[in-house]
């Protein structure tokens, strides 16, 4: 090890999370590698090693000859405070090289607030933060990721834009590259040609001009540059890879278990979710390859802990089946197999009593998002208080005593009655659990929590303005003034990160100069509240003359051109104004598998059929 | 049926693998070994893996001994091959044997100790090191979870047992001391720590400790 490093190490906290050597990390003799990539995840080890994303991109591309992929994580304070004063730039965790010799360096972006980091990651590794200032073919920046769906806060400083799920996208532009190592194309060159890749979005190939109002007036692509950018996905989850060897961690990280991925997509159309519609459409891996799986990953890694993840897990059509399977094996082995993301549904709480047979009962967790059916409806949430209430009896009958609920004040079309809704039906499940209870001494506890909605691109609410921080805090204190009940637990979330995550989420190229004084002004680990300040963001929007409000917290019109408008995750703009029409007229939209409602991702399957 | 015991190394990254994780990558490569061990009674079972003396975060060891009780998957002979398998870089187990001193009996510790100063510092601190250590008594504060002030003073003389061997090498001192284990042991760090309050003249820039040896109370190997 780096004699360097090894002094500073000395000096800080879990000094683990900076060495690598764990099992299964990935070394290869740098003699059969003619690409190295830098797999950067903006955030703490702890963070970037609970992600599945990361394990299989990881994967995937060490799986390709010649190709060696290492993973990068942000350091914390302590350990870049270090870094600088002793001069040691940012390396990879694999081999410990500098990675700003590399050949490509990646960033998976799933968070806004992570975008400082990125920059950060960028400077620590002594390169210009800005594409135009590196005119080197290598390192070439690419990022990918949810965030990506709107990157034009991010367009000056990376060099490509990865557009959807990257199993087979990134081996494509690897591919690409080296063949401009080899034929000594310059960066300008690879640029053009990275552009021809479908789902490559090249952001210094487009010019944006604004209005007087401050609007987008054009994007206009360079000639013979598409004019949309269409994602990328897998086409068919069985034939997709998936990391049965994977690393595990020898320190302890958020989320450390076998992950298990039932499929991509979600068939319900939640109108605020963005996730809901840039993964569409669903498409499922079967049963019998995921419990195969799932046994081999546990008998790889050691892991004594399971979980099913997908974006709606109650919605796999072959969950009972898919339980069995692994339970046959789980239970006599001592593995622990979790389900999150349940609906709150019959179908669903049984399944939760078979898997917790024998087990602790620990708290159950539902996410009815409002608080009155009329905007659950607007907001196309298929949850009644019905199911809901079912649901807990079931449960409190059972001996669960703990429930959380989940909402979001500030939904599109949301009245004070709506928010009153939070406190009666946090009041009902209250009674339910009286009435059901075999032990009413025990007590019971409910947790409220309510976030801030953040409208996001891609979504029917994409024009819609996010609450002001002020309006979004008297609801709050609505709230609580009506949620008094010794068993009733209210939790807010702050609103100043939901504030900046919408000026972001939604913001225009102008807002890359805002991001870099931010970050140039101490900004970084934005989600981390020992180190947000809101104060420095506002300081930066009015350093470059710009209002964070106008992003936040204004409406937009069906005319207006949308700062994404060349990204497309194959979902019809039509189809989601249609569906904003929807929701103010409080109809639902069936979920896929009922009735297909045309939203248009259907085209990107083979024949132009989904397989829900 | 008696416990088993393995003897491992931990160097290079494994160094930073703290105790508790130390722990966790244990229970984790027997179960990749397809090794089975003995679980603890009561009504959360565990597997059950023993320590006597853990090591602190950032020592490297030579001689690391762990207590378990092997049911099934293997034999003491095939073991260290099984687990050196599985096991993340920088740890390997070096031996399997059945049963063991008791633990009680862990009683000196031999340790390699390099301190780093900023300069040709070495033959000053060698002389400055050798006055400290023959005092009659040199008390430092150490750091407690215990006592309320979050500090307990400890005396040093009486728990090193023998300064073995001493190399002054222009920046670099190698100094290789025999420490109490336990009841009380001695940690270097605390050594390390009270020299450098002691003699702030002599600023070092990186210290490493190592354990070559464990030993019982007539100075023989433990194991």
């Amino acid at each position: 090890m780096d004699h360097k490093l090894e002094k500073i190490l000395a000096r800080v906290q879990k000094p683990g999370r900076y060495v690598g050597g764990e099992y299964n990390a990935v070394q290869k003799d740098k003699a059969d590698v003619d690409c190295r990539f830098a797999f950067c995840f903006p955030d703490t080890y702890e963070i970037g090693m609970s992600n599945l994303g990361l394990r299989i991109l990881y994967g995937v591309m060490n799986e390709m000859d010649g190709v060696w992929c290492e993973r990068v994580f942000a350091p914390w304070s302590d350990m870049e405070a270090e870094m600088r004063r002793e001069g040691l730039p940012l390396y990879a965790l694999e081999s410990g090289d500098p990675i700003k010799d590399f050949d490509l360096i990646g960033f998976s972006l799933g968070y806004e607030l992570a975008y400082t980091n990125v920059l950060n990651l960028l400077d620590l590794a002594g390169l210009p933060i800005r594409s135009a200032d590196r005119p080197d073919l290598s390192p070439l920046i690419v990022a990918g990721g949810t965030c990506t769906y709107n990157p034009e806060p991010l367009a000056p400083f990376v060099d490509v834009i990865s557009l959807g799920e990257g199993e087979d996208a990134l081996p494509e532009l690897i591919q690409l590259y080296r063949k401009a190592k080899a034929e000594g194309w310059s960066k300008d060159r690879m640029l053009w040609e990275t552009a021809k890749l479908p789902g490559f979005y090249v952001p210094s190939l487009y010019r944006v001009s604004y209005q007087e109002d401050g609007t987008v007036a054009a994007i206009t692509p360079e000639e013979g540059v598409p004019a949309v950018v269409t994602k990328r996905l897998v086409k068919e989850m069985d034939k997709s890879y998936y990391p049965v060897k994977t690393i595990v961690p020898s320190t302890e990280v958020t989320h450390d278990r076998v992950m298990l991925e039932l499929f991509r997509g979600c068939i319900r159309g939640c109108r605020f979710c963005q996730a809901g519609f840039v993964y569409r459409p669903v498409r499922n891996r079967s049963h019998e390859l995921l419990a195969q799986q799932g046994v081999e990953a546990c008998k790889d890694s050691g892991y004594q802990e399971m979980t099913l993840m997908s974006l709606s897990s109650s919605d796999y059509p072959d969950l009972l089946p898919l339980c069995d399977g692994l339970l046959e094996w789980c239970q006599p082995n001592k593995v622990n197999l979790s389900l999150p993301s349940l609906r709150a549904d019959n179908f669903s709480m049984n399944l939760m009593e078979k898997l917790q047979a024998g087990g602790r009962k620990s708290g159950l967790t539902f996410a009815p998002e409002a608080g009155s059916q009329r905007l659950r409806d607007a907001i196309n949430k298929n949850v009644t208080e019905e199911d809901l209430l079912n649901s807990c009896r079931t449960a409190f009958a059972g001996g669960w005593s703990s429930v959380k609920l989940y909402f979001m004040l500030g939904l599109p079309t949301e009245t004070d009655e709506d928010v009153l809704g939070i406190a009666d039906l946090a009041t009902k499940v209250y009674h339910v659990w009286r009435n059901n209870t075999p032990n009413r001494s025990r007590g019971v506890r409910i947790t409220v929590s309510t976030s801030c909605f953040v409208p996001k691109s891609h979504t029917p609410f994409q024009w819609e303005a996010q609450n002001t921080q002020e309006e979004y805090l008297r609801k709050v204190t609505l709230l609580r003034e009506n949620l008094r009940n010794k068993s009733i637990t209210y939790n807010w979330h702050d609103p100043e990160t939901s504030f900046l995550e919408a000026c972001i989420s939604r913001g225009d190229r102008r807002l890359a100069d805002v991001v870099e004084t931010a970050w140039k002004n101490g900004a970084k680990f934005d989600s981390w509240s020992e180190h947000f300040k809101l104060q420095t963001w506002l300081d930066a929007f009015e350093a470059h003359g710009l209002d964070p409000s106008f992003y936040a917290n204004r409406e937009r019109s069906k005319e207006e051109t949308l700062p994404w408008k060349v990204i497309s995750d194959g979902v019809k703009e039509s189809y989601l104004w249609k569906e904003r029409e929807a929701a103010y007229a409080g109809v639902i939209t069936p979920d896929c598998r009922e009735k297909c409602s045309a939203c248009g991702a259907n085209k990107l399957c083979e024949g132009g059929v989904c397989h829900g | 049926m008696a416990d088993q015991r393995i003897l491992f190394s931990k160097s290079g990254t494994a160094r930073y693998i703290s105790h508790l994780d130390l722990m966790h990558t244990m229970e984790r490569a027997f179960l990749r070994a397809g090794i089975t061990i003995r679980h603890t009674a009561g009504f959360h079972p565990h597997p059950y893996v023993s320590i006597p003396l853990p090591l602190p975060l950032g020592f490297s060891s030579q001689c690391e001994v762990m207590e378990f009780g092997l049911e099934a998957g293997s034999t003491v002979e095939a073991l260290p091959e099984q687990m050196n398998k599985v096991l993340p870089e920088g740890i390997r187990v070096l031996t399997c044997y059945e049963g063991g001193q008791a633990f009680k009996k862990l009683t000196y510790v031999r340790y390699d100790i390099t301190l780093e100063f900023d300069g040709p510092l070495a033959e000053a601190a060698e002389t400055a090191l050798r006055a400290l250590l023959s005092r009659e008594s040199f008390v430092v504060q150490k750091r407690s979870k215990k006592a309320r002030s979050g500090f307990t003073e400890v005396d040093i003389i009486p728990l090193v047992n023998a300064v073995e061997e001493v190399r002054a090498e222009g920046d670099t001192l190698r100094l290789t001391l025999l420490l109490s284990a336990q009841n009380p042991g001695l940690n270097p760090d605390v050594l390390i720590q009270g020299f450098r309050g002691e003699h702030p003249e002599l600023p070092m820039v990186y210290t490493a400790c190592h354990r070559r040896e464990i030993l019982d109370d007539k100075k023989n190997v433990y194991r």
